[in-house]
């Protein structure tokens, strides 16, 4: 059982469809306007019926007002991390510190490949992402003194000048799953981002995840407390509760506050499309959740 | 056409919302155009692309660019599709402006690969071929770029920009003006990095290489980025005889933006742009008169080599290839667009709403295509008596949407996608037809645009001879441009699909016909069945719309439909009609060969007829076997009050097959079950049809009509009645 004490957030994941040009734009407006704390995208730059997220990130980010907007996750072979280190530090500047970095390792290798980038082993990605994570540090760094030198395998960044420094600490999030991937988050990211969807033994697998997590921020001489556990979920509201969220709000909650008291887990984003199941989310369960982990968090101590 | 004006801003990290509000500012003093610059090794400035989307999202009116994008950083097909994607979230307004690389170090230091002049203007050169390939989305092949500088084995096309996005290209260098004469739609040149006399001779360069290619010089339009202290005299001079296009401001003080503004408005450019270049031109068809397009028209008129041709080639139902598409936006451009097809008396004519015509001859090739898509207004216009007017251009989903929140709805078709123009012109078969009648029952009054190009007005007091015609024939007199109905009052409906077992089709199709006939007429209702499969059990889709709030009242009105044979499946909801409407697919039409139905209207499902179409479905010609249900209400009518004149049957069929001939050997046994046809379910549109779909009393009454409307046949190419052939 490990609950790292987090603060709870709840988010939406908006698909990006590029055939209703505003409809993730408008979802995350409703999002915002409902309170839930994260908009987030996914990007397939290789997928046509789909915007490409950064831009749509960016205009989503001048139509809301509030909220926290990510990736989920952007893809890292086809992004060059110094581009994306400032633009993502450009735009935190534009909505006063409203952007965080959803980062992954690059899920489609056939379909990036055929983008004419060189396909990597898993070992690779593993690798190359942590170069890319420390490329965007150093860029972010604009006080420390002398230009970015990162001289990886995959990643050689010579001599670029630093900053801009953004508006307020950008989180970056790692969409993990295996061990390696899950070491370096803890070493490196401030947080890991997968889906449940894909956890093949659902949520007792995060138990494991948090395992090697812990392990890998505990040899870089870090508090695992510094690595957020944030997941993507899918559900449906109904009348009565039959499985795991699918039910009535209050039995999203219990489950939702079951997965953060026993694993930790401390950011909940809701895959959805639906104005309305994004309101219910924020106004029914995401209270409710709050509530009953509080009680307990305050039970416990 | 006047010079444009546009500024560069630069916008440095330190005050954001300054730079934003400065974007907002000349759009408000009527600047055409926003460029920031693209340095993304220079950490005091903002990530370009980033500024763009942002400031697209708090701008209206102006054209966004960046000047110009450093492509070394940048991976051209990913470029596209964010430049896409930039363009369809800004309705349009983006631009795009290339450059080759200039600081090399810097650009080396972020991690990008050095090139030497020449091959950073060859690199430049292929990127231009993949973001236009990547763009070019309405080509079937993915795209495939084995260059020198890029390697791309395969990758998607798409998204389809919202309009064709102008690549220019920014320099001096001559390899690079070279580039901008033969592939770029504009040259960005900044004066200030030019010697006095040098734009002169840099712009002869490019004039000389896009004639080399075969192309127009105007074809590349020039655009000048000049400084604050710029002398209007000079720019004056510049736009006279050089031909600049586009004057770019390069400033951060809203005051020099306001000078700028004052002193140059409505400064004339030298030649017109050419809109459409020597590319776009050659894929022009024979017949038509492309340079005559009127002037309101232009710029929207769509044809094959445009960018969106992919997205208004084809309907639903039927590829095509059409020559021209115009697009009018008011009912004074639909008169425009009349005159123009006027003078092409001989090229095929299709007049566009939805789009989702079965004949498909909202499209044609080679010939003209009439779209009044953007005519697609809802409006109420009289609460209490229910009066909404309706642009032919809307959906039926879309109408049902406006309508919902006031408690009402007019029943039109099953199919939330279908356009208002094509259905109202000619029935309108829907889920509330036994109930409320057609949706031409309850039209009041119609606006159109004859062939002459007259504007008029029918309904029963005016026109109504007219009027009546258009209720059932309606795309044989005119456009109409604006309908009237009078909508019922309909709150949350039942929806029913149920799965029933259909081992022996015509039993059921008896069962059900006598089911939904004896039913109140709150019930109206389909049925779907394929062609049966040895080896797997025979079903039926029953679908039924109850208009009723009450559970028990929905569930004892489905009883009698849900015993009609064995219940293998059921999904019953409560939703508003609008629910029930709002199934229409996203995206535009990419319909595919030809569609082939055929329609017939019947009064009972007798056991004859029953197994006359049991035989029909077996034979194996048939893909596609519905029958809705009309009666009730719309019999109501008397058959002489509208076009639409076959009032007394209860059902409508249709069938769908992939060769004419065979459909038509198996729809042969249906002869003497069906009697009539509905236009808007058939894909024979000849005179055999005309005369099957309008009694004769009503044909030569329509041949009266069309001898005093449409004598010359100006609209010919959809059930097309002919004003000289007497009635039998
Ligand atoms: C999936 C699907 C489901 C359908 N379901 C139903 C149904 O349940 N009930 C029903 O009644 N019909 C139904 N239809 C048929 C539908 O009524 C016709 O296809 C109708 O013509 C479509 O209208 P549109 O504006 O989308 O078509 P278009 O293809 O734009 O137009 C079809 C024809 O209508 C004429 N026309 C179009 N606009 C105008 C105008 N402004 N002025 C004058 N003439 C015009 C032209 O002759 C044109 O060729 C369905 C069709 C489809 C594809």
């Amino acid at each position: 059982m490990s609950d790292y004490g987090h603060d709870l957030l709840f988010g939406a994941f908006l698909t990006p469809t590029a055939e209703r040009p505003h409809q993730a734009v408008d979802l995350a407006v409703v999002a915002d306007r409902a309170g839930l704390d994260l908009a987030t995208f996914q990007d397939h730059p290789y997928q046509p019926r789909f915007h490409d997220t950064w831009t749509l990130l960016s205009y989503a980010a001048a139509r809301t007002e509030r909220i926290h907007l990510s990736g989920n996750v952007l893809n890292l072979p086809l992004r060059p991390p110094a581009v994306l280190a400032r633009s993502h530090a450009s735009l935190d500047l534009l909505s006063g510190g409203r952007i965080e970095l959803g980062l992954g390792a690059g899920g489609f290798w056939d379909a990036i490949e055929a983008m004419g980038v060189r396909r990597l082993s898993p070992g690779e990605s593993v690798a190359a992402l942590e170069e890319g994570i420390e490329v965007i540090r150093e860029i972010w760094a604009a006080d420390k003194a002398g230009p970015v030198r990162v001289d990886g395998q995959h990643y050689r960044v010579h001599g670029a000048k630093r900053g801009p420094a953004p508006a307020h600490d950008i989180r970056i999030w790692v969409g993990a799953y295996k061990p390696r991937m899950l070491r370096l988050a803890g070493r490196a990211a401030d947080g890991i981002l997968p889906s449940l969807a894909y956890l093949p033994g659902g949520a007792d697998d995060l138990a494991a995840l948090n395992e090697h997590v812990d392990a890998g921020a505990v040899a870089a001489g870090r508090d695992p407390r510094a690595v957020r556990r944030l997941l993507n979920v899918s559900g449906r509201f109904a009348p009565t509760g039959t499985s795991f969220l699918d039910g009535p709000a209050e039995q999203w909650a219990e489950d939702l506050a079951g997965l953060a008291l026993e694993h930790g887990v401390s950011a909940f984003i809701l895959a959805t499309d639906d104005a309305a199941t994004i309101e219910r989310y924020a106004a029914e369960v995401a209270p409710a959740t709050r509530e009953l982990v509080a009680a307990e968090r305050s039970a416990r101590s | 056409m006047n010079v444009r004006f546009g500024v560069l801003l630069t916008p440095g990290i330190e005050a954001p919302e300054a730079v934003v509000e400065l974007a907002r500012t000349a759009e408000a003093l009527g600047y055409d155009l926003v460029m920031v610059p693209d340095r993304p090794y220079e950490p005091g400035l903002l990530d370009a692309w980033t500024l763009l989307s942002w400031v697209a999202a708090r701008t209206e009116r102006i054209r966004l660019a960046p000047g110009v994008l450093e492509l070394p950083l940048r991976d051209p097909a990913a470029l596209a599709r964010a430049a896409a994607g930039l363009d369809l979230l800004s309705a349009g307004r983006l631009e795009l402006a290339l450059g080759a690389g200039s600081a090399w170090d810097a650009i080396e230091a972020m991690g990008a690969r050095r090139l030497g002049a020449d091959q950073a203007v060859a690199a430049l050169g292929e990127a231009i071929d993949i973001v236009r390939g990547v763009l070019d989305a309405g080509e079937p092949r993915p795209l495939r770029h084995l260059g020198e500088h890029y390697r791309i084995p395969q990758v998607q096309r798409g998204p389809l920009p919202a309009h064709r996005i102008p690549v220019w290209v920014g320099g001096h260098e001559p390899e690079l003006l070279r580039l901008a004469g033969r592939e770029a739609g504009g040259w960005v040149a900044t004066l200030a990095e030019l010697p006095p006399d040098g734009f002169a001779a840099a712009g002869k360069l490019v004039d000389e290489a896009a004639r080399e290619a075969g192309r127009e010089p105007a074809e590349v339009r020039r655009i000048v980025v000049v400084g604050p202290d710029a002398d209007p005299s000079a720019l004056r001079t510049l736009a006279a005889e050089e031909r600049v296009d586009t004057f770019v401001i390069s400033t951060d003080d809203a005051a020099v933006l306001r000078r700028f503004a004052a002193d140059l408005r409505d400064l004339p450019a030298a030649v017109p742009v050419v809109v459409r270049p020597a590319s776009v031109r050659a894929k022009r068809r024979a017949g038509i008169d492309y340079d005559s397009v009127p002037p309101s028209l232009a710029d929207t008129a769509v044809e094959p080599g445009d960018l969106e041709y992919a997205r208004v080639r084809s309907t639903y139902l039927r590829g095509g290839a059409p020559g021209l598409v115009l697009r009018p936006r008011t009912v004074a451009e639909v008169v425009d667009a009349l005159a123009f097809v006027r003078a092409h008396p001989h090229l095929p004519f299709g007049v566009r709403s939805g789009g989702h015509g079965i004949s498909g001859r909202s499209t044609n090739d080679g010939g003209i295509v009439l779209s009044v898509a953007a005519l697609n207004s809802v409006e109420v216009l009289d609460r209490d008596r229910r009066l909404v007017r309706v642009g032919p251009g809307a959906r039926w989903t879309d109408v049902a949407a406006a309508l919902l929140p006031y408690g009402w709805a007019l029943s039109s078709g099953d199919y939330g996608g279908v356009g208002v123009g094509g259905l109202a012109t000619a029935g309108g078969v829907g889920w509330l037809a036994r109930e409320h009648g057609l949706t031409i029952d309850h039209l009041r009054a119609v606006e159109m645009v004859l062939a002459d190009g007259s504007v008029v007005r029918a309904s029963e007091r005016e026109n109504a001879e007219l009027f009546w015609g258009v209720r059932g024939a309606g795309g044989n007199f005119g456009v109409v441009t604006s309908f009237e109905f009078q909508v019922d009052e309909v709150g949350d409906v039942g929806f029913a699909q149920l799965v029933v077992g259909a081992d022996d089709p015509a039993e059921l199709l008896v069962r059900w016909g006598a089911a939904i006939e004896a039913s109140p007429r709150d019930v109206s209702g389909q049925l779907i069945m394929g062609r049966p499969r040895p080896g797997r059990p025979h079903v039926a889709q029953l679908m039924a719309v109850v208009d009723a709030r009450e559970p028990e009242t929905i569930i004892e009105r489905l009883r009698p439909l849900a015993s009609v044979g064995p219940l293998y499946d059921q999904n019953v909801v409560l939703i508003p009609y609008a629910g029930v409407m709002a199934n229409a697919a996203d995206g535009y039409h990419q319909g595919q060969g030809e569609p082939v139905s055929r329609s017939g209207l019947i009064e009972h499902l007798t056991p004859e007829v029953a197994r006359a179409a049991a035989d029909l479905l077996a034979g194996g010609a048939v893909h596609w076997f519905q029958i809705r249900t009309v009666g009730g209400a719309v019999s109501d009518v008397p058959p002489d009050a509208t076009a639409y004149a076959h009032r007394s049957a209860n059902f409508s069929l249709v069938v769908m097959g992939s060769v004419e001939r065979r459909l038509d050997a198996a729809w042969a046994g249906m002869a003497g079950h069906v009697e009539g046809l509905y236009l808007n379910f058939e894909t024979g549109t000849g005179p055999d049809k005309v005369a099957a779909a309008f009694p004769p009393a009503t044909l030569a009454r329509l041949r009266e009509l069309k001898r005093r409307y449409d004598p010359g046949t100006l609209f010919r190419d959809n059930f097309t009645v002919d004003p000289q052939e007497e009635t039998r």
